[in-house]
């Protein structure tokens, strides 16, 4: 009997890989061009394919006939590995030694049609745990299927389960189809295991402190943690009397069976990769236990337990309590480490500004000295120089700081220059370039605009928008042209000079509308040369007092009834009408 | 293109229409409300002015609504390519009703409206005239006599509703009297003080 027989799954590998995996279990790698060996043989069937290995499985995915050649194969079975870098026309080789698979399984596994042990094997479909509730959802690998996501017992009455505690001896295919025959009780044929001899005894065990009736695959109490009497198993490896040993494993039927091995030939390069992410794959062991995550930290009363599996350890409310506290006492570490880094920074930032101070002070000395002896040297030393033009990098140079609150005790005053720094912004500096500033070019800008212009241009100590709007009654005693507020009915509030009034644009607007016809709002923004939403904004202000209507030409009469018609705007020649018509 | 090129023109059936009608924005409502004062009061004089001259007594907001009716001159116009819509319309009519150029007939809807391009007392005026012209003062005319007379009159034609509102008003001063005849209702017009 071939090895390919014996230790693989078919798979249809017309579903994609990433499909056939379990919901935690990662496809690590996959390479195309390659060949598989039976034993020694080449497998006439499987030459031409693409392997995939993930954190459980090995796909192997064949490019001619995906729904019948392709096959996964349990990492779990893989013992030993081997590589052979190729010579002359013979490509790359991996060699996958696998281990002996239980007789008994052997023959039960083909006895079984190849389905039913899948479907026992995936464990797929909801099911409840018995002891806290939870609905463990479906699509997990079997090895993480066997145990209650949330409290951590195993998945059924039955203690077989607690022989996982031994993985290499008992191989997990066979383990997850005897829990589902027992827990779903299949009408299968090959039903041949008998049930637990004594149903009752073990199925409660007593407290000897609180007296409760605990389950029987939990070493301590569910009430009161105190650990339960297991005379006979003290680890609760309580393996069931029909259980056959791994003792049955005889190691004459490997010569029946023929070698236990698989090679991998890899035709288009790609093996030395692959074969690394194999090995650590094999490493990781990941199908033997739940994922990291959910294991407690070790506490010292474990140790005597090393053996027993992560699984056992945190089962029951004890479990759920250890998984509550230890995210508590992480999360408190976490935090006070942040408080105490913070309060590391106040303290040197209140340093920082003690430093900063006596530096200003000693360079204003050091500057108007020279002042006061104009016959001396300028002897400005040259740290200075270099700390000066170091400050002046940082934007701190003194001429351009921006006015914050504590400069000036009054809040009017305070206001006032604001208003003027804001001036400057707008319409640049006196001695500026006439470009500079950001009202130079334009009559017309939204307040939010100018708001974000601002504090770019200041960096630092930002202005606050309720601020900024106590500020705007002061521009236009600081602007030439005034520079004005104006709030549309939208709710759009700009500033603009004196050319933008209502009245000033409207009187343009109207020589426009008499001169060349109605317009749309966009040949109204293309005249302006301002944006059609603000010109929209204006329209509408204009509107409001009559002197413009519109034309939506919905009523246009076209054929197809459509009224994909733009708004023309224009003068309002209802007030001057006299009726024309007849009586 | 421009507001002075706006001339009146005369339509195939010979209504002068007014040259607001030939511009565009005359067929929008506005959203300004002062000035859609002005365009309503203008389509109001429009349209009592076009019944008046065609002798139609009911408007529909359906009309605005598919061609090929009595209001096509007036709620269309193929030059500009323009018509008025029928959400527009029907804000023009519940403006007429609210002064009282209009009824809604039937009642208790707002789609369909009585032109009063003669008020039921203007009405009244006119039947007690033509009683009076044609000598039926004091006989017992039907309503089917008033409306389809022999030779037609200005009356020929009037909707029931408003002959009855009119016959009311001129029951309120006596000038007639409201009978019940064989088949259905007469009306007996009496000489009055008609200058009132």
């Amino acid at each position: 009997m071939s090895a390919l027989k014996r230790y693989t799954k078919p798979v249809d590998g017309t579903i994609p890989v990433p499909a056939l995996l379990y919901q935690d279990e990662d496809l690590l790698a996959s390479q195309d061009g390659v060949g598989i060996y039976d034993g020694s043989q080449k497998s006439p069937q499987h030459q031409s394919g693409s392997v995939h290995v993930s954190t459980l499985r090995l796909f192997y995915i064949d490019t001619s006939h995906p729904r019948s050649r392709s096959f996964a194969l349990d990492l779990s079975h893989v013992c030993r590995t081997d590589y052979w870098a190729g010579l002359l026309r013979s490509s790359a080789k991996v060699t996958l030694y696998l281990n002996t698979l239980p007789s008994r399984s052997v023959t039960a596994g083909l006895a079984n049609a190849p389905d039913s042990r899948q479907d026992a094997g995936d464990g797929f479909g909801v099911w409840v745990c018995e002891v806290c509730g939870n609905r463990n959802p479906p699509g997990l690998s079997p090895s993480a299927s066997v145990v209650c996501g949330l409290c951590g017992v195993p998945r059924s009455a039955v203690p077989t389960v607690a022989a996982s505690s031994t993985p290499t001896a008992q191989p997990k295919p066979r383990l997850a189809g005897e829990t589902s025959h027992l827990s779903s009780s299949l009408p299968s044929s090959s039903h041949h295991l008998p049930l637990p001899a004594e149903p009752d005894p073990p199925s409660e065990i007593a407290c000897p402190a609180c007296t409760f009736l605990n389950h029987p695959s939990l070493s301590t109490c569910e009430i009161c943690g105190t650990t339960l009497p297991r005379p006979a198993h003290p680890t609760a490896r309580s393996a069931p009397p029909s259980r056959p040993t791994s003792d049955d494993e005889d190691d004459a039927a490997d010569a029946a069976d023929g070698p236990r091995m698989i090679k991998i030939s890899f035709r288009k390069g790609g093996d030395k990769a692959f074969y690394a992410v194999v090995r650590r794959s094999l490493l990781d062991k990941a199908w033997e236990g739940p994922k990291p995550r959910r294991a407690p930290a070790p506490s010292s009363q474990e140790g005597t337990r090393a053996a027993t599996p992560n699984t056992l350890a945190r089962s029951g409310i004890n479990g759920i309590l250890q998984d509550v506290q230890t995210a508590a006492a992480a999360t408190q570490t976490t935090m006070e480490d942040a408080l105490q880094d913070l309060e590391t920074l106040k303290v040197q930032a209140r340093e920082m500004v003690r430093y900063a101070g006596e530096l200003n002070e000693r360079l204003t000395a050091l500057s108007a000295a020279p002042h006061a002896a104009p016959g001396g040297a300028p002897v400005e030393p040259e740290e200075a120089t270099f700390i000066r033009a170091s400050l002046a990098q940082l934007g701190l140079q003194l001429p351009n700081a921006p006015v914050t609150l504590d400069m000036l005790t009054d809040e009017r005053r305070w206001h006032e220059e604001l208003a003027r720094e804001l001036a400057g912004v707008l319409q640049g500096a006196p001695r500026a370039a006439p470009a500079a500033g950001m009202m130079r070019r334009r009559g017309i800008v939204a307040l939010d605009e100018v708001w974000g212009g601002w504090n770019r241009a200041r960096g630092v100590a930002l202005i606050p928008p309720a601020t900024f709007l106590l500020v705007l009654p002061y521009l236009p005693q600081c602007t030439a042209p005034p520079v004005h507020a104006r709030t549309f009915a939208s709710g759009l509030a700009v500033l603009h000079t004196p050319p933008y009034t209502r009245a000033a644009f409207s009187a343009r607007l109207g020589g426009l509308l008499t001169l060349v016809g109605p317009r749309t709002t966009v040949e109204v923004a293309y005249e302006e040369a301002l944006p059609v939403g603000l010109v929209q904004e204006m329209l509408l202000e204009v509107e409001a007092v009559g002197e413009i209507c519109r034309d939506e030409g919905e009523g246009k009469v076209d054929v197809f009834g459509g009224r994909g018609h733009e708004v023309h705007w224009c003068m309002n020649i209802f007030l001057s009408y006299v009726w024309d018509g007849q009586d | 293109m421009s507001a002075p090129t706006l001339a009146p023109r005369t339509t195939p059936s010979g209504y002068l229409l007014p040259s607001i009608h030939s511009a565009p924005p005359f067929f929008t409502q506005q959203p300004n409300p002062n000035t859609q004062a002005v365009v309503t009061e203008h389509w109001t004089k429009l349209i009592l002015s076009y019944a008046r001259h065609r002798r139609l007594f009911m408007l529909r907001v359906e009309d605005a609504e598919v061609a090929g009716n009595d209001w096509d001159e007036i709620l269309r116009n193929e030059q500009i390519h323009r018509r008025l819509l029928p959400s527009h319309l029907e804000h023009i009519i519940t403006d007429m009703v609210e002064k009282n150029r209009a009824v809604y007939e039937p009642a208790r809807q707002t789609r369909s409206v009585l032109l009063y391009w003669r008020t039921p007392e203007e009405w009244a005026e006119v039947l007690h005239g033509w009683a009076d012209a044609t000598g039926q003062l004091n006989t017992i005319l039907t309503f089917y006599e008033i409306i389809e007379p022999p030779v037609p009159s200005q009356l020929s034609g009037i909707p029931m509703t408003l002959l009855r509102k009119a016959i009311s008003v001129l029951a309120k001063t006596s000038r007639a009297q409201i009978i019940s005849v064989a088949d259905g209702e007469g009306v007996r017009l009496l000489p009055g003080n008609s200058s009132r």
